[in-house]
Protein backbone atom coordinates (compact mmCIF):
# COMPACT_ATOMS: atom_id res chain seq x y z
CA UNK A 1 0.00 0.00 0.00
CA UNK A 2 1.39 3.31 -1.30
CA UNK A 3 2.51 5.74 2.08
CA UNK A 4 -0.16 8.58 0.73
CA UNK A 5 -2.62 6.01 1.24
CA UNK A 6 -1.76 4.97 4.47
CA UNK A 7 -1.83 8.43 5.48
CA UNK A 8 -5.17 9.54 3.91
CA UNK A 9 -6.87 6.42 5.66
CA UNK A 10 -5.31 7.48 9.02
CA UNK A 11 -6.23 11.02 9.01
CA UNK A 12 -9.92 10.12 8.29
CA UNK A 13 -9.64 7.67 11.24
CA UNK A 14 -8.45 10.66 13.19
CA UNK A 15 -11.30 13.12 12.10
CA UNK A 16 -13.83 12.01 14.30
CA UNK A 17 -11.50 12.69 17.63
CA UNK A 18 -9.67 15.93 16.39
CA UNK A 19 -10.88 19.27 18.45
CA UNK A 20 -8.87 21.51 16.17
CA UNK A 21 -10.64 21.07 12.56
CA UNK A 22 -8.44 24.20 11.21
CA UNK A 23 -5.42 21.93 12.17
CA UNK A 24 -6.75 19.34 10.10
CA UNK A 25 -7.39 21.10 6.87
CA UNK A 26 -3.34 21.82 7.08
CA UNK A 27 -2.73 17.96 8.15
CA UNK A 28 0.63 16.64 7.11
CA UNK A 29 3.49 14.45 8.33
CA UNK A 30 4.52 16.55 11.15
CA UNK A 31 1.43 17.57 12.49
CA UNK A 32 1.48 16.83 16.23
CA UNK A 33 -1.90 14.27 16.83
CA UNK A 34 -2.34 15.92 20.57
CA UNK A 35 -0.74 19.30 20.32
CA UNK A 36 -2.05 20.14 16.92
CA UNK A 37 -4.75 18.41 16.46
CA UNK A 38 -5.82 18.47 20.32
CA UNK A 39 -6.74 14.82 20.54
CA UNK A 40 -7.46 13.97 24.00
CA UNK A 41 -4.62 11.60 25.27
CA UNK A 42 -6.99 9.59 26.90
CA UNK A 43 -8.57 8.70 23.93
CA UNK A 44 -5.29 8.02 21.79
CA UNK A 45 -6.07 4.27 22.66
CA UNK A 46 -9.38 4.70 20.91
CA UNK A 47 -7.69 5.99 17.47
CA UNK A 48 -5.18 2.99 17.80
CA UNK A 49 -7.67 0.32 17.47
CA UNK A 50 -9.25 2.14 15.17
CA UNK A 51 -5.93 1.75 13.05
CA UNK A 52 -6.10 -1.89 14.02
CA UNK A 53 -9.27 -2.71 12.74
CA UNK A 54 -8.85 -0.73 9.89
CA UNK A 55 -5.71 -1.78 8.91
CA UNK A 56 -5.88 -5.24 10.38
CA UNK A 57 -3.06 -5.32 12.28
CA UNK A 58 -2.20 -5.75 15.62
CA UNK A 59 -0.15 -2.62 17.62
CA UNK A 60 1.78 -3.27 20.75
CA UNK A 61 1.56 -0.85 23.85
CA UNK A 62 5.02 0.43 23.18
CA UNK A 63 4.60 1.38 19.58
CA UNK A 64 2.26 3.44 20.63
CA UNK A 65 4.82 5.59 22.62
CA UNK A 66 6.37 6.05 19.65
CA UNK A 67 3.49 7.97 18.16
CA UNK A 68 3.65 12.01 18.27
CA UNK A 69 2.87 12.77 15.31
CA UNK A 70 0.35 11.99 11.91
CA UNK A 71 3.89 10.82 10.27
CA UNK A 72 4.47 8.44 13.22
CA UNK A 73 1.15 7.37 12.50
CA UNK A 74 1.73 6.30 8.84
CA UNK A 75 5.24 4.85 9.53
CA UNK A 76 4.17 2.56 12.16
CA UNK A 77 1.21 1.08 10.02
CA UNK A 78 3.37 0.91 7.35
CA UNK A 79 5.91 -1.09 8.87
CA UNK A 80 3.12 -3.51 9.44
CA UNK A 81 1.55 -4.28 6.38
CA UNK B 1 -11.68 -18.62 32.43
CA UNK B 2 -15.24 -18.14 30.75
CA UNK B 3 -15.93 -14.82 29.02
CA UNK B 4 -17.93 -12.08 30.19
CA UNK B 5 -19.51 -9.70 28.42
CA UNK B 6 -18.66 -5.91 30.24
CA UNK B 7 -22.00 -4.65 32.50
CA UNK B 8 -21.11 -1.38 31.05
CA UNK B 9 -21.35 1.30 28.10
CA UNK B 10 -19.03 -0.10 25.30
CA UNK B 11 -17.25 2.09 23.53
CA UNK B 12 -17.46 3.06 20.06
CA UNK B 13 -15.10 0.64 18.74
CA UNK B 14 -16.77 -1.94 21.29
CA UNK B 15 -13.67 -3.53 22.85
CA UNK B 16 -13.62 -7.59 22.22
CA UNK B 17 -14.92 -8.29 26.48
CA UNK B 18 -13.05 -11.68 26.28
CA UNK B 19 -12.58 -11.08 30.02
CA UNK B 20 -13.36 -12.03 33.36
CA UNK B 21 -12.61 -10.80 36.70
CA UNK B 22 -12.68 -11.59 40.17
CA UNK B 23 -13.06 -9.59 43.30
CA UNK B 24 -12.74 -9.83 47.09
CA UNK B 25 -14.83 -7.74 48.79
CA UNK B 26 -15.90 -6.64 52.38
CA UNK B 27 -15.88 -10.03 54.00
CA UNK B 28 -13.01 -11.32 51.51
CA UNK B 29 -15.01 -13.67 49.64
CA UNK B 30 -15.34 -13.99 45.96
CA UNK B 31 -17.89 -13.40 43.47
CA UNK B 32 -18.13 -12.76 39.39
CA UNK B 33 -17.26 -8.99 38.79
CA UNK B 34 -20.09 -8.83 36.29
CA UNK B 35 -22.86 -9.46 38.13
CA UNK B 36 -25.35 -10.28 35.19
CA UNK B 37 -22.95 -13.26 34.41
CA UNK B 38 -23.14 -16.57 35.17
CA UNK B 39 -20.60 -19.62 34.77
CA UNK B 40 -17.76 -17.46 35.72
CA UNK B 41 -14.88 -19.31 36.67
CA UNK B 42 -13.17 -16.15 38.07
CA UNK B 43 -10.59 -17.08 40.36
CA UNK B 44 -10.14 -15.26 43.70
CA UNK B 45 -7.25 -13.06 44.25
CA UNK B 46 -5.40 -14.87 47.27
CA UNK B 47 -7.25 -17.89 46.45
CA UNK B 48 -5.18 -21.03 44.74
CA UNK B 49 -2.05 -19.71 43.92
CA UNK B 50 -1.22 -18.45 47.53
CA UNK B 51 1.68 -16.05 48.72
CA UNK B 52 4.18 -18.52 47.32
CA UNK B 53 2.85 -18.52 44.19
CA UNK B 54 2.42 -14.71 44.49
CA UNK B 55 5.74 -13.84 44.95
CA UNK B 56 6.99 -16.24 42.52
CA UNK B 57 4.60 -14.00 40.17
CA UNK B 58 6.58 -10.91 41.26
CA UNK B 59 9.73 -12.18 40.78
CA UNK B 60 8.82 -13.37 37.11
CA UNK B 61 7.14 -9.87 36.53
CA UNK B 62 11.13 -8.21 37.25
CA UNK B 63 12.77 -11.25 35.61
CA UNK B 64 11.11 -10.69 32.21
CA UNK B 65 11.09 -7.43 31.94
CA UNK B 66 14.54 -6.54 33.71
CA UNK B 67 17.73 -6.33 31.54
CA UNK B 68 15.91 -4.95 28.37
CA UNK B 69 12.94 -3.03 29.49
CA UNK B 70 14.34 -1.20 32.26
CA UNK B 71 17.58 1.02 32.05
CA UNK B 72 20.04 1.12 34.56
CA UNK B 73 19.70 4.70 34.95
CA UNK B 74 16.14 4.64 35.94
CA UNK B 75 16.63 1.75 38.27
CA UNK B 76 19.49 3.62 40.06
CA UNK B 77 16.68 6.38 40.37
CA UNK B 78 14.23 4.05 41.74
CA UNK B 79 16.66 2.65 44.30
CA UNK B 80 17.81 6.48 45.39
CA UNK B 81 13.85 8.09 45.86
CA UNK B 82 12.99 4.79 47.50
CA UNK B 83 15.77 5.06 50.09
CA UNK B 84 15.17 8.60 50.99
CA UNK B 85 11.56 8.46 51.38
CA UNK B 86 11.52 5.58 53.45
CA UNK B 87 13.84 7.61 55.80
CA UNK B 88 11.58 10.43 55.47
CA UNK B 89 8.67 8.60 55.38
CA UNK B 90 7.75 8.75 59.22
CA UNK B 91 8.05 12.30 59.36
CA UNK B 92 6.13 13.24 56.47
CA UNK B 93 3.02 10.73 57.07
CA UNK B 94 2.63 11.77 60.75
CA UNK B 95 2.93 15.33 59.27
CA UNK B 96 0.29 14.95 56.56
CA UNK B 97 -2.15 12.90 59.10
CA UNK B 98 -1.58 15.87 61.79
CA UNK B 99 -2.29 18.09 59.34
CA UNK B 100 -5.73 16.28 57.98
CA UNK B 101 -6.77 15.45 61.22
CA UNK B 102 -6.40 18.94 63.08
CA UNK B 103 -5.91 21.59 60.31
CA UNK B 104 -8.81 20.21 58.09
CA UNK B 105 -10.73 18.12 60.84
CA UNK B 106 -10.70 15.29 58.29
CA UNK B 107 -12.36 12.23 59.66
CA UNK B 108 -12.33 8.68 57.90
CA UNK B 109 -15.45 6.65 58.90
CA UNK B 110 -14.95 3.08 59.79
CA UNK B 111 -10.71 3.73 60.03
CA UNK B 112 -10.36 0.55 62.04
CA UNK B 113 -12.86 -2.10 60.13
CA UNK B 114 -10.89 -0.57 56.87
CA UNK B 115 -7.61 -1.45 57.73
CA UNK B 116 -8.08 -4.87 59.04
CA UNK B 117 -9.82 -5.39 55.80
CA UNK B 118 -6.88 -4.08 53.89
CA UNK B 119 -4.21 -6.33 56.31
CA UNK B 120 -6.82 -9.22 55.45
CA UNK B 121 -6.43 -8.87 51.57
CA UNK B 122 -2.41 -8.35 52.07
CA UNK B 123 -2.37 -11.24 53.88
CA UNK B 124 -3.54 -13.61 51.43
CA UNK B 125 -0.84 -13.27 48.67
CA UNK B 126 2.63 -10.95 48.14
CA UNK B 127 1.71 -10.79 44.30
CA UNK B 128 2.08 -7.37 42.97
CA UNK B 129 -0.61 -4.78 44.09
CA UNK B 130 -2.07 -1.96 42.24
CA UNK B 131 -3.86 0.61 44.02
CA UNK B 132 -6.50 2.32 41.97
CA UNK B 133 -9.07 4.88 42.84
CA UNK B 134 -11.64 7.65 41.82
CA UNK B 135 -10.26 10.99 42.17
CA UNK B 136 -12.01 14.09 43.30
CA UNK B 137 -9.06 16.27 45.14
CA UNK B 138 -5.96 17.10 45.90
CA UNK B 139 -5.61 15.38 48.67
CA UNK B 140 -6.95 12.09 47.80
CA UNK B 141 -3.27 9.52 47.91
CA UNK B 142 -2.85 11.01 50.93
CA UNK B 143 -6.34 10.52 52.36
CA UNK B 144 -6.03 6.55 51.17
CA UNK B 145 -2.66 6.40 52.94
CA UNK B 146 -4.29 7.54 56.02
CA UNK B 147 -7.19 4.90 55.62
CA UNK B 148 -5.12 1.67 54.79
CA UNK B 149 -2.56 2.02 57.33
CA UNK B 150 -1.69 3.70 60.42
CA UNK B 151 1.85 5.52 61.23
CA UNK B 152 2.90 2.63 62.50
CA UNK B 153 1.93 0.21 59.99
CA UNK B 154 3.25 1.71 57.31
CA UNK B 155 6.77 2.30 58.98
CA UNK B 156 6.36 -1.72 59.13
CA UNK B 157 5.60 -1.82 55.72
CA UNK B 158 7.36 0.53 53.67
CA UNK B 159 6.99 -0.75 50.54
CA UNK B 160 3.04 -0.80 50.83
CA UNK B 161 2.60 2.72 51.26
CA UNK B 162 1.83 3.44 47.63
CA UNK B 163 4.37 5.37 45.31
CA UNK B 164 1.91 8.80 43.66
CA UNK B 165 1.78 9.61 40.31
CA UNK B 166 0.69 13.35 40.56
CA UNK B 167 0.32 15.54 37.36
CA UNK B 168 3.41 17.83 37.17
CA UNK B 169 2.41 20.79 36.35
CA UNK B 170 -0.17 20.35 39.65
CA UNK B 171 2.99 19.84 42.22
CA UNK B 172 6.26 20.31 40.75
CA UNK B 173 6.33 24.10 40.13
CA UNK B 174 8.39 24.87 42.94
CA UNK B 175 12.06 23.64 44.15
CA UNK B 176 10.30 22.87 47.70
CA UNK B 177 7.11 21.03 45.84
CA UNK B 178 9.58 19.02 44.13
CA UNK B 179 11.21 18.45 46.77
CA UNK B 180 8.04 17.16 49.17
CA UNK B 181 6.80 14.98 46.04
CA UNK B 182 10.42 13.65 45.97
CA UNK B 183 10.23 12.79 49.55
CA UNK B 184 6.58 11.42 48.76
CA UNK B 185 7.33 8.87 46.58
CA UNK B 186 5.71 10.70 43.87
CA UNK B 187 6.92 9.99 40.11
CA UNK B 188 5.16 13.52 38.34
CA UNK B 189 3.83 12.63 35.01
CA UNK B 190 2.73 15.29 32.30
CA UNK B 191 -1.08 14.33 31.26
CA UNK B 192 -1.08 14.23 27.61
CA UNK B 193 2.63 15.03 27.10
CA UNK B 194 5.31 13.14 25.22
CA UNK B 195 4.57 9.94 24.82
CA UNK B 196 7.96 8.65 25.55
CA UNK B 197 7.74 10.53 28.79
CA UNK B 198 4.34 9.28 30.18
CA UNK B 199 5.70 5.67 28.64
CA UNK B 200 8.87 5.96 30.95
CA UNK B 201 6.46 6.59 34.43
CA UNK B 202 4.77 3.54 33.55
CA UNK B 203 7.47 1.25 32.87
CA UNK B 204 8.86 2.64 36.33
CA UNK B 205 5.48 1.90 37.72
CA UNK B 206 5.92 -1.76 36.13
CA UNK B 207 9.20 -2.04 37.65
CA UNK B 208 8.49 -0.94 41.26
CA UNK B 209 5.54 -3.42 40.89
CA UNK B 210 7.33 -6.31 40.02
CA UNK B 211 9.80 -5.39 43.11
CA UNK B 212 7.25 -5.50 45.73
CA UNK B 213 6.46 -2.14 45.92
CA UNK B 214 2.72 -0.64 45.44
CA UNK B 215 1.73 2.29 43.30
CA UNK B 216 -1.20 4.37 43.41
CA UNK B 217 -2.95 5.57 39.94
CA UNK B 218 -6.23 7.36 39.39
CA UNK B 219 -7.67 5.44 36.17
CA UNK B 220 -9.78 8.29 34.83
CA UNK B 221 -6.20 10.06 34.76
CA UNK B 222 -7.12 13.53 36.39
CA UNK B 223 -9.86 14.71 38.93
CA UNK B 224 -13.15 13.57 37.55
CA UNK B 225 -14.94 16.73 36.62
CA UNK B 226 -18.71 15.25 36.74
CA UNK B 227 -17.89 14.19 40.38
CA UNK B 228 -18.79 11.19 39.43
CA UNK B 229 -16.73 8.03 38.46
CA UNK B 230 -16.58 8.70 34.10
CA UNK B 231 -15.89 5.21 32.12
CA UNK B 232 -15.02 7.45 29.49
CA UNK B 233 -12.29 8.71 31.10
CA UNK B 234 -10.54 5.77 31.59
CA UNK B 235 -6.98 5.81 31.27
CA UNK B 236 -5.67 3.11 29.54
CA UNK B 237 -2.23 3.14 30.67
CA UNK B 238 -3.11 1.56 34.17
CA UNK B 239 -4.62 -1.24 31.98
CA UNK B 240 -0.98 -1.45 30.27
CA UNK B 241 0.72 -2.08 33.76
CA UNK B 242 -1.65 -4.47 34.96
CA UNK B 243 -1.22 -6.54 31.65
CA UNK B 244 2.45 -6.13 32.22
CA UNK B 245 3.28 -7.39 35.57
CA UNK B 246 2.35 -11.09 36.10
CA UNK B 247 -0.59 -11.80 38.68
CA UNK B 248 -1.14 -8.11 39.29
CA UNK B 249 -3.95 -7.53 41.74
CA UNK B 250 -5.69 -4.11 41.72
CA UNK B 251 -6.72 -2.79 44.75
CA UNK B 252 -10.09 -0.89 43.97
CA UNK B 253 -10.76 2.09 46.54
CA UNK B 254 -13.91 3.72 46.63
CA UNK B 255 -13.95 7.45 48.83
CA UNK B 256 -16.03 10.52 48.95
CA UNK B 257 -16.26 13.03 51.62
CA UNK B 258 -20.08 13.19 52.64
CA UNK B 259 -20.01 16.84 52.02
CA UNK B 260 -18.27 16.35 49.09
CA UNK B 261 -20.90 17.33 45.74
CA UNK B 262 -18.41 17.25 42.84
CA UNK B 263 -14.25 17.55 42.27
CA UNK B 264 -12.42 20.58 43.89
CA UNK B 265 -8.99 20.59 45.35
CA UNK B 266 -9.62 20.28 48.90
CA UNK B 267 -12.16 18.40 50.94
CA UNK B 268 -14.28 20.66 53.31
CA UNK B 269 -13.16 21.09 56.01
CA UNK B 270 -14.23 19.09 58.67
CA UNK B 271 -15.58 16.10 56.34
CA UNK B 272 -16.15 12.63 56.91
CA UNK B 273 -14.40 10.33 54.16
CA UNK B 274 -15.90 7.51 53.54
CA UNK B 275 -13.55 4.42 52.22
CA UNK B 276 -14.77 1.34 50.24
CA UNK B 277 -12.16 -0.65 49.12
CA UNK B 278 -12.40 -3.89 46.67
CA UNK B 279 -9.39 -6.28 45.18
CA UNK B 280 -9.95 -8.09 41.89
CA UNK B 281 -7.98 -9.26 38.95
CA UNK B 282 -8.97 -7.75 35.81
CA UNK B 283 -8.06 -10.55 32.92
CA UNK B 284 -8.36 -10.45 29.37
CA UNK B 285 -7.73 -12.21 26.80
CA UNK B 286 -7.49 -9.97 24.01
CA UNK B 287 -4.21 -8.54 22.66
CA UNK B 288 -1.96 -5.28 22.54
CA UNK B 289 -3.80 -2.30 22.97
CA UNK B 290 -7.44 -3.59 22.69
CA UNK B 291 -5.96 -5.33 26.37
CA UNK B 292 -4.35 -2.87 27.98
CA UNK B 293 -7.87 -0.77 26.95
CA UNK B 294 -10.25 -3.81 28.26
CA UNK B 295 -8.42 -3.90 31.60
CA UNK B 296 -8.32 -0.70 32.64
CA UNK B 297 -12.00 -0.62 31.97
CA UNK B 298 -12.42 -3.69 34.29
CA UNK B 299 -11.21 -1.27 36.92
CA UNK B 300 -12.96 1.47 36.47
CA UNK B 301 -16.52 -0.42 36.15
CA UNK B 302 -15.55 -1.87 39.21
CA UNK B 303 -14.87 1.67 41.03
CA UNK B 304 -18.36 2.60 39.39
CA UNK B 305 -20.44 -0.08 40.79
CA UNK B 306 -18.84 0.78 43.89
CA UNK B 307 -20.02 4.30 43.48
CA UNK B 308 -23.65 3.05 42.84
CA UNK B 309 -23.46 0.85 45.70
CA UNK B 310 -22.21 4.21 47.67
CA UNK B 311 -25.41 6.04 46.57
CA UNK B 312 -27.64 3.27 47.06
CA UNK B 313 -26.51 3.09 50.89
CA UNK B 314 -26.74 7.10 51.28
CA UNK B 315 -30.43 6.98 50.15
Amino acid sequence: MEQSEVMERVVKILTPWVKDEAALKNVSMETNILEDLKVNSARLVDVVIAFEDDFDIEIADEDVDQVNTVGDAVNLISGKL
Amino acid sequence: MASVTGGGQEPEEGPRSDHASSVTDRAGSTRALDRASSGVSGQAAGQGPGRESGRRAGREASRKAAPAAFDREMVRRHAVQRAVSMLAGPLWVTASVLVMRFHFRYRIANVSRLRRQYRQIRAQTDAPMLVCANHLTLVDSFIIAWALGSGFYWLRHPDELPWNTPESTNFGRTWLSRLLIFLAKCIPITRGGAREEVGGVLVRVKYLLGRGETALLFPEAGRSRSGRVEESAAAWGVGRIVGAVPGCRVLCVYMRGRRQETWGDYPAKGDTMDVEIACIEPKSDAKGVRRSRDLAQQIVRQLIRMEEDYFDARQ
